[in-house]
C-alpha cells in the first residue's frame, strides 16, 4: 500500500498533504492509523483491550504515578538559575587562572582548647536519660557525637521499657534542632506584640505579679500535663507554700478516666493493675487498639509477641471486637466486627453466656445482676449484628478453657459501665491471676477531674485567677472545646507559657518561656513502685532556654538573682538525698550511688516512695459485685453514626506536629500521611455517596466539624473514626494547619465517654480536601489486583494448627520451584549479611521507619511529593488486605532493600554506581549515580528512592537546611543531593564499626554485633541482623527454618531478607490463601 | 586560490592548532599534577610546631598526642591542653611556646591548617590502617623528617586502591610489634569507603 507509506513518512512532517491534495492534522492521522492497528483481529491481550475500553488503556498506558513524570517546576527548583552558573563559572575561572600557582586550601583543623575526657572524635558516646514525650517516661539511650545527640534508642536496662521506645522517642532528636524553638523570653504585654527581653526582667517582672497575685488572695494556676517526677512536684510543692494561692491542675487529652472510674466502683480504689499480657493465652480486645495508640504500647507489644514465636513455645490467641480498624484488630486471629456503641450489649450476652449458662463464676452474683442480664442472649445478638457465631463460639469456649489465662481489655474509649461490666467478667475468669502481684502503677499526682476544671473556669471568668502558668503543656488546644478556656483566659491579668515551640497556648499569654528540650535537662521520673528513672543533660542548651523546674525555682526564691545553671541539679541531688537515696548517708555512699543511677538510667527502689499513692497490693483487691448491679446500661446501639475519637500514634496529643519525620510516616492501615480523616465503612460510604478526600460535616452532641473521609476497609458500619491531635493553629512551618482539629467534637460533659459519642450524623458537603496515602486506594475487590500478594506469595500464610500437623506444610503448598537461575552463583565465604522478618512478631507499626530515618539521614518531602510517590524512607511496612472491604484480613511485611545476590538493579546501571560487595551487600556510591534511574526501573520490589529535588532545600522553606538541622546529621552517612539514587544500605556505617572493633580486637567479624537501625528499634524484635554464613547464629537457624520464604522467589534474584510465614492462631486448618 | 588556502587550512594549521591545545592540556596537566592532588603542600601553621623536633629528635610516639588513631576514624588533632602537659614547664619562655599558652589561657581553640584531606564522600578509618600495623609514614611520609609538615603522597582514589590491591608492594613500614599481624588486601568494594 504505497499511499500509506507516504502518509506515515509525512506524518514527520507539520504539514500533512492528503492523497487528494488537502492538507490535514497529523494528529488525526496518528488516531487513524492507531485504531487500524487494533482492529487487527490477530493481536489482542483481552476483551478490554478489544474493545478499547478507555480504562484499561489507560491502566496500559500508565508506568508511573500520575506526576512521577512531571517536568520539575522551575519555580520549585534551586534559586540558582543558568545565568548566574555561568556567571559564577566564568568568575572561578578567572579566579583559577589568577591563582592557578596556588594548592587548594584544605580548610582549617580546629581541635579542642581542653578535650573533654569522655569524648574521642569520631567516636559515639552513649548517655542513659529518660523520654518526657509522653506520661510512660520510658528509658532511652542517647547516641552523641563530639557532643551533638544524633539517635534516642531505648535503655536496655529500663524494666518497663526494656531497651525500646516508640516513633516518637526516637524521632525526638528533630524537636531538639528544630530551628523553630522559641530562643529567647519574651514579654507580649498586649497578648500581641512580642518582645524579647532577658530573663532577669522576666523572673522580676513575674515574681512581683505572682508575689502582688498571692497576697491579695488570688488563684494562681499551674496547668501542667501528667506530673510523674517526683522532684517537680516538691518543686510546685514549694510554689504553693511561697505562693500559698497556688494550685496545680494536670490533664491529658487520653487518659484512663473510665476505666479508672469503673476501677474504683469495682474495687474502691483507683490502682489499676499492671496486667501481665505474655501470661494469657486467650486475650480478647474490646475496642482497645491496645498495640498501637492504648496505655503503655510499648510494653503492650512486647508481652504480646512474647507467645507470637512459631519456633518456641505455645501461640496465645487474639479476639478483637471493634467498630473502628486499628493494627491490633488487624492482627487478631478473630476479629469481629461490631459497632462501637454495641459493645456493651456483646459484653453482657458475652457474661450471659459465661456466668449464666456455664456457670463459671469465682463469687456468688447476685442475682438481681443476673437478672439485668436475662434479657440479653448472645444467639439473638449474632443474628441482630451478624456477625460470625464461630468466632463467638471460639471465643466463649477459649475463655472457658482459659480461666485465669486469658484477658478481657476494654478500650479507653468506652464508658464506665461497659468496664464495670468487663471488671465483673474478668473476675467470674479469675483472670485477675495476671494482676502484676510485686508491680504497681504510681500516679505521683492523679490528673485533676472535671469538676476542679468547670471550678478553675469560672473563677478565670470572675477575675479570681491572678495568674495561670502554663507548665509545658498546652490547654488552650488540648482542653475540650466546651469549656471556653481562651475565653475564660481573658480574664486573667498574667499568662505565663512555658514551651518549647510556639503553640495555641503561648498565643494567649503575657510572658512566653523557652524551655529546654528533654536532652538539655535534668530529670526524675517514677511511673511504678519499684524504680525510678533518672533523665540527665547531653548537650548544653543550644539557645537562651531554661528547664521548666529551674524557672519554677527561681520564682519560687523569690529573687531574680538567685538562678544558675546548676540550680535544679542540686535541688535534685538535695531531695534525692532525703528521699530515693537517704540510705546512702555519706557523700561517698551517695556520690557512687548517684552516678551508677546516672550510669543505668534507672534506681531500684525496694519500697514505695512516700510521693506515691498508697499502693494495694494486687491480691488485696477485692471486688464489689453490687458495683455492677448498681450501674446502669450506658450504651445502647442506636442506628445512627457512632464517633470514635481516637489516640494518634505519631503526633501524640498534638505537640509533636512540627515533627516532620512523624508527620510523613504512614499511618499503620490507610497509609495516610501529613493529615488526619474520618475513617468510614465501605457501606456507609456507600450509602452517603462518598469517595474517600470527600468533605463531610460530623455534627456530634458536642459540636460539629468538617474533614475529609477515609474509606478503610473493616470500619463496622455505622461508626466514623478521627483521630486527634490534628489541625494545630498556632505552630511552627512544619505542622501549622496540617489535618483537621478534631478536638471540637471533644466534650467536656461527655454522656458515654469524651471519645466515644453516639448520635452522630454525617453529611456529605460539596468540596474535597485530598488525602494522601503511600499505597494506592484500590478497590480490593478489582480483578487485576484482588489478592495478588498471595498469588505471587509476597504473603504467605497459614494456620497454627496446619503448622503443627505438618512443619513443612507451606514448602509443600508453595513448592520448590523449578527453574534454576540462569546466573552462576558467587560463593560468598566469609561474612555473608542477611536479614530475617518474623511476619509473626510484626505488628505494622512503623517503628522501625522512623528509626532508619534518622541514622540514615533521611529528608522530609512534604505532603505533595509523597502524592507523586517520591517518600524517601527507606524502609515502608507493606499492608495488604484480602477477603471482603467490609470485613479484610491484613498482612503485614516490611520492604526494604533485599540484597538480592543477583541484583537486578546492578546489571542496567550504566555508570556502576550500585555493585555488589563480597560479603553480600549491593552498594550503591553516591558520587558515581548520573540519576538514570534505571536501577529503579529494574528493581522487582521497589525500595529504590530517588532525589527528584534537593528534598532538604525544596520543603517548608528550607527548614531542613537551617544551620542547627545539620547538628542532627549522622556524620557516618552521606548527606544525598539531588540527582542520585538512594536505598537501604543494611546500615553499612555499623557493619563497618563491627568491622573496625574486630580489627582492633585481632578476631573475625561477628555478625550478631551488628545491629541495623530498624532492628534496634523493633518493639517486638521481629527483625533479626547478621551473618547468614555462621552456622549457629539465630540468623542463620531462622533462614533455614520450616516457615521462611523469600518474596518473589521465581525470579531467582536470591534476596538476602527471609520473612517468616505468618501463622493465624484460628481453629480453621485453612485460611484464607490457600482458596488460590 | 580557494583550494589553496582550504588545503592550507586543513593541511597545516590544523594539525598545528590541535597539536598546541593537546600539549598545552598535557603539560598543564601533568605540571599541575601533585598540585591539584596537594602533594607538596605544607602551609603555614598558627604555631610553628616541628614534628621533627618532637617525633624526631625526642622520639615521642605518634599516640602521644593522637590518642585516637587506633581508636576512632579520626586521628586526632591534640587539643591544647595535650601540649601544656609539658610545656607548662618546658620552654616556657620561648616565642612560640608564649603564643601557645595564650591560646591555651585564654581558652581559644587553635587554628590549625588543615595538610590532608579527602573528599567528604569517602569514609578513611585511620583505627583500621594502624591496629593492621601499618605504620602512619606509608601515607604521610616521614614526618619526623619535617620542620613543617606538607603532603608527600598521593590522597587520590588511585593510591588507596593501589595499596589495598597489593599491598605487599606498597606497605614499607610496619609499626614495631606488629609484624605478626597478617595484612590481606583491602576491600575494594565501594561500600567500604563510600556509603
Amino acid at each position: 500500500m504505497p499511499s500509506n507509506e507516504t502518509t506515515d513518512r509525512k506524518i514527520m512532517d507539520k504539514k500533512v498533504i492528503d492523497i487528494s491534495g488537502e492538507i490535514v492534522n497529523p494528529d488525526n492521522l496518528k488516531e487513524e492509523s492507531r485504531e487500524n492497528n487494533n482492529t487487527d483481529p490477530n493481536y489482542w491481550r483481552s476483551f478490554r483491550e478489544l474493545h478499547n475500553d478507555p480504562e484499561f488503556m489507560k491502566l496500559k498506558a500508565r508506568e508511573f504515578a500520575d506526576g512521577a513524570l512531571d517536568k520539575p517546576d522551575l519555580n520549585d527548583m534551586s534559586r540558582f538559575s543558568r545565568r548566574k552558573f555561568l556567571a559564577l563559572l566564568s568568575a572561578s575561572a578567572a579566579v583559577a587562572a589568577t591563582g592557578c600557582s596556588n594548592y587548594r586550601n584544605q580548610g582549617l583543623l580546629v581541635p579542642y582548647n581542653k578535650k573533654p575526657e569522655e569524648i574521642s572524635v569520631g567516636l559515639p558516646t552513649y548517655y542513659a536519660s529518660t523520654c518526657n514525650g509522653c506520661e510512660y517516661a520510658c528509658g532511652v539511650l542517647i547516641k552523641t557525637i563530639e557532643g551533638r545527640p544524633i539517635k534516642v534508642d531505648g535503655n536496655p536496662d529500663h524494666p518497663v521499657s526494656k531497651g525500646k521506645i516508640c516513633a516518637i522517642g526516637q524521632a525526638s532528636v528533630m524537636n531538639l534542632y528544630d530551628p523553630e524553638r522559641l530562643k529567647n523570653p519574651v514579654e507580649r504585654p498586649d497578648k500581641i506584640n512580642s518582645n524579647e527581653i532577658q530573663w532577669g526582667v522576666a523572673d522580676e517582672k513575674i515574681i512581683s505579679q505572682l508575689k502582688a497575685a498571692a497576697s491579695s488572695g488570688k488563684e494562681i494556676a499551674i496547668i501542667s500535663n501528667t506530673i510523674n517526677s517526683p522532684t517537680l512536684k516538691k518543686a510546685l510543692d514549694d510554689f504553693k507554700t511561697v505562693y500559698p494561692t497556688a494550685k496545680v491542675y494536670s490533664f491529658e487529652l487520653f487518659d484512663e478516666s473510665t476505666r479508672r472510674s469503673a476501677w474504683e466502683k469495682s474495687y474502691g480504689n483507683q490502682n489499676l493493675p499492671i496486667v501481665q499480657l505474655d501470661k494469657a493465652k486467650v486475650i480478647l480486645a474490646l475496642e482497645s487498639d491496645f498495640l498501637g495508640n492504648e496505655g503503655n504500647k510499648i510494653e503492650n507489644s512486647m508481652m504480646y509477641v512474647k507467645n507470637r514465636d512459631a519456633y518456641k513455645g505455645e501461640f496465645n490467641r487474639l479476639y478483637s471486637v471493634e467498630g473502628n480498624a486499628t493494627i491490633t484488630g488487624m492482627n487478631a486471629d478473630y476479629r469481629i466486627v461490631l459497632r462501637t456503641d454495641a459493645i456493651e450489649e456483646f459484653v453482657y450476652a458475652l457474661m450471659i453466656e459465661i456466668i449464666g449458662r456455664e456457670k463459671i463464676s469465682g463469687f456468688s452474683t447476685d442475682s438481681t445482676a443476673m437478672s439485668r442480664l436475662q434479657k440479653h442472649d448472645m444467639t439473638n445478638f449474632i443474628a441482630k449484628y451478624g456477625i460470625s457465631k464461630t468466632a463467638v463460639d471460639h471465643l466463649i469456649s477459649d475463655l472457658k478453657k482459659n480461666q485465669g489465662a486469658s484477658y478481657v481489655l476494654a478500650g479507653s474509649a468506652l464508658p464506665e459501665s461497659t468496664h464495670i461490666a468487663v471488671n465483673l467478667l474478668n473476675e467470674a475468669l479469675g483472670n485477675n491471676a495476671l494482676h502484676s502481684k510485686d508491680q504497681s502503677r504510681i500516679s505521683l499526682v492523679p490528673l485533676s477531674p472535671k469538676s476542679e476544671w468547670e471550678a478553675l473556669i469560672s473563677s478565670m471568668k470572675g477575675g479570681r485567677v491572678g495568674a495561670v502558668i502554663h507548665l509545658d503543656s498546652n490547654p488552650a488546644f488540648v482542653l475540650p472545646s466546651d469549656y471556653r478556656y481562651t475565653e475564660a483566659l481573658k480574664g486573667v491579668p498574667l499568662v505565663i507559657s512555658l514551651s518549647e515551640q510556639i503553640n495555641e497556648s503561648t498565643a494567649v499569654s503575657n510572658f512566653v518561656l523557652p524551655i529546654n528540650s528533654m536532652f538539655e535537662s535534668w530529670g526524675d521520673y517514677q511511673t511504678r513502685n519499684t524504680f525510678l528513672s533518672l533523665q540527665q543533660p547531653v548537650i548544653a542548651p543550644l539557645y537562651d532556654t531554661r528547664q521548666k523546674e529551674e524557672i519554677i525555682l527561681a520564682w519560687n526564691s523569690g529573687s531574680k538573682d538567685s538562678y544558675n545553671k546548676d540550680i535544679y541539679r542540686n535541688y535534685l541531688q538535695a531531695n534525692w538525698r532525703t528521699t530515693v537515696l537517704a540510705a546512702q548517708n555519706t557523700d561517698m555512699l551517695f556520690n557512687t550511688a548517684w552516678n551508677a543511677g546516672l550510669n543505668d538510667g534507672v534506681v531500684r527502689v525496694t519500697t514505695t516512695s512516700s510521693a506515691g499513692t498508697a499502693d494495694v497490693p494486687a491480691t488485696q483487691q477485692v471486688f464489689k459485685p453490687e458495683a455492677f448491679v448498681a450501674t446502669s446500661t450506658l450504651m445502647t446501639a442506636g442506628s445512627n453514626f457512632v464517633l470514635l475519637l481516637t489516640q494518634n500514634g505519631n503526633l501524640g496529643d498534638g505537640r509533636f506536629a512540627n515533627n516532620g519525620w512523624l508527620q510523613e510516616l504512614p499511618k499503620p492501615l490507610s497509609r495516610v500521611v501529613w493529615d488526619n480523616y474520618a475513617a468510614i465503612s465501605v457501606q456507609s460510604a456507600k450509602a452517603l455517596g462518598l469517595e474517600s478526600s470527600d468533605l463531610v460535616k460530623i455534627t456530634s452532641s458536642a459540636g460539629a466539624l468538617e474533614i475529609p473521609v477515609f474509606i478503610q476497609p473493616g470500619v463496622a458500619e455505622g461508626v466514623i473514626a478521627v483521630q486527634l491531635g490534628y489541625g494545630r493553629s498556632e505552630c511552627g512551618i512544619v505542622g501549622k494547619d496540617v489535618g483537621f482539629n478534631a478536638n471540637s467534637l471533644v466534650s467536656k460533659g461527655a454522656k458515654l465517654s469524651p471519645w466515644l459519642y453516639d448520635n452522630v450524623t454525617v453529611e456529605k458537603l460539596g468540596g474535597m480536601h485530598e488525602i494522601v496515602s503511600t499505597v494506592e486506594h484500590y478497590n480490593i475487590e478489582e480483578p487485576l489486583l484482588k489478592d495478588i500478594q498471595f498469588r505471587r506469595h509476597i504473603i504467605q500464610e497459614g494456620t497454627y494448627l496446619q503448622y503443627k500437623a505438618d512443619p513443612d506444610f507451606l514448602r509443600k503448598k508453595h513448592g520448590d520451584n523449578e527453574y534454576e537461575s540462569i546466573n552462576k552463583q558467587y560463593e560468598h565465604t566469609g561474612t555473608k549479611w542477611g536479614m530475617a522478618i518474623d511476619l509473626n512478631k510484626c505488628i505494622g507499626c512503623g517503628e522501625c521507619v522512623i528509626a532508619c530515618n534518622v541514622e540514615n539521614n533521611i529528608p522530609i518531602v512534604g505532603k505533595d511529593q509523597v502524592q507523586k510517590n517520591r517518600e524517601m524512607q527507606w524502609m515502608r511496612i507493606d499492608r495488604y488486605y484480602s477477603g471482603t472491604p467490609e470485613d479484610p484480613k491484613t498482612s503485614f511485611q516490611p520492604m526494604l532493600c533485599q540484597h538480592c545476590d543477583f541484583a537486578p538493579c546492578e546489571n542496567v546501571c550504566p555508570v556502576a554506581a550500585t555493585t555488589h560487595s563480597a560479603d553480600g551487600i549491593n552498594g550503591m556510591a553516591y558520587n558515581r549515580c548520573v540519576g538514570t534511574r534505571y536501577c529503579s526501573n529494574n528493581c522487582p520490589y521497589k525500595v529504590r528512592r530517588f532525589n527528584y529535588y534537593n528534598f532538604r532545600d525544596r520543603f517548608r522553606d528550607s527548614i531542613q537546611q537551617e544551620e542547627s538541622f545539620s547538628l542532627m546529621a549522622n556524620p557516618e552517612v552521606t548527606v544525598r543531593s539531588r540527582g542520585v539514587m538512594e536505598k537501604c544500605t543494611f546500615c553499612l556505617q555499623r557493619i563497618m564499626e563491627e568491622r573496625a572493633h574486630a580489627i582492633k580486637d585481632n578476631r573475625q567479624v561477628i555478625g550478631s554485633n551488628v545491629k541495623t537501625a530498624c532492628q534496634e528499634s523493633c518493639v517486638t524484635s521481629a527483625i533479626v541482623f547478621g551473618d547468614s554464613n555462621a552456622k549457629e547464629s539465630e540468623l542463620h537457624k531462622l533462614i533455614h527454618s520450616d516457615l521462611s520464604y523469600t518474596v518473589l522467589d521465581e525470579i531467582k534474584v536470591k534476596p538476602n531478607i527471609t520473612y517468616i510465614a505468618k501463622l493465624r492462631n484460628v481453629y480453621e486448618t485453612e485460611n484464607t490463601e490457600a482458596k488460590h | 586560490m580557494k583550494n589553496f588556502l582550504l588545503d592550507y587550512t586543513l593541511k597545516v594549521r590544523l594539525p598545528i592548532l590541535i597539536f598546541t591545545v593537546l600539549a598545552v592540556f598535557v603539560i598543564t596537566y601533568y605540571v599541575s599534577y601533585a598540585e591539584r592532588n596537594g602533594v607538596g603542600y605544607g602551609p603555614v601553621q598558627p604555631i610553628a610546631y616541628s614534628h621533627k623536633l618532637h617525633a624526631g629528635t625526642m622520639k615521642i610516639d605518634c599516640r602521644y598526642c593522637h590518642t585516637d588513631v587506633d581508636k576512632s576514624r579520626h586521628a586526632n588533632i591534640p587539643s591544647a591542653s595535650v601540649c601544656m602537659n609539658c610545656h607548662t614547664i618546658a620552654r616556657k619562655d620561648k616565642p612560640e611556646i608564649i603564643k601557645l599558652t595564650d591560646y591555651y589561657t585564654k581558652g581559644i581553640p587553635i587554628e590549625w591548617n588543615r595538610v590532608h584531606r579527602i573528599p567528604d564522600f569517602a569514609y578513611f578509618d585511620h583505627s583500621v590502617h594502624v591496629n593492621k600495623g601499618i605504620d602512619c609514614s606509608n601515607c604521610h611520609g616521614n614526618v619526623a623528617e619535617m620542620d613543617v609538615v606538607s603532603q608527600v603522597k598521593d590522597f587520590t582514589m588511585k593510591a588507596c586502591l593501589d595499596c589495598h590491591r597489593n599491598p605487599e608492594a606498597n606497605i614499607r613500614n610496619i609499626i614495631p610489634g606488629k609484624e605478626d599481624v597478617k595484612i590481606n588486601n583491602g576491600p575494594t568494594n565501594c561500600g567500604s569507603c563510600h556509603r
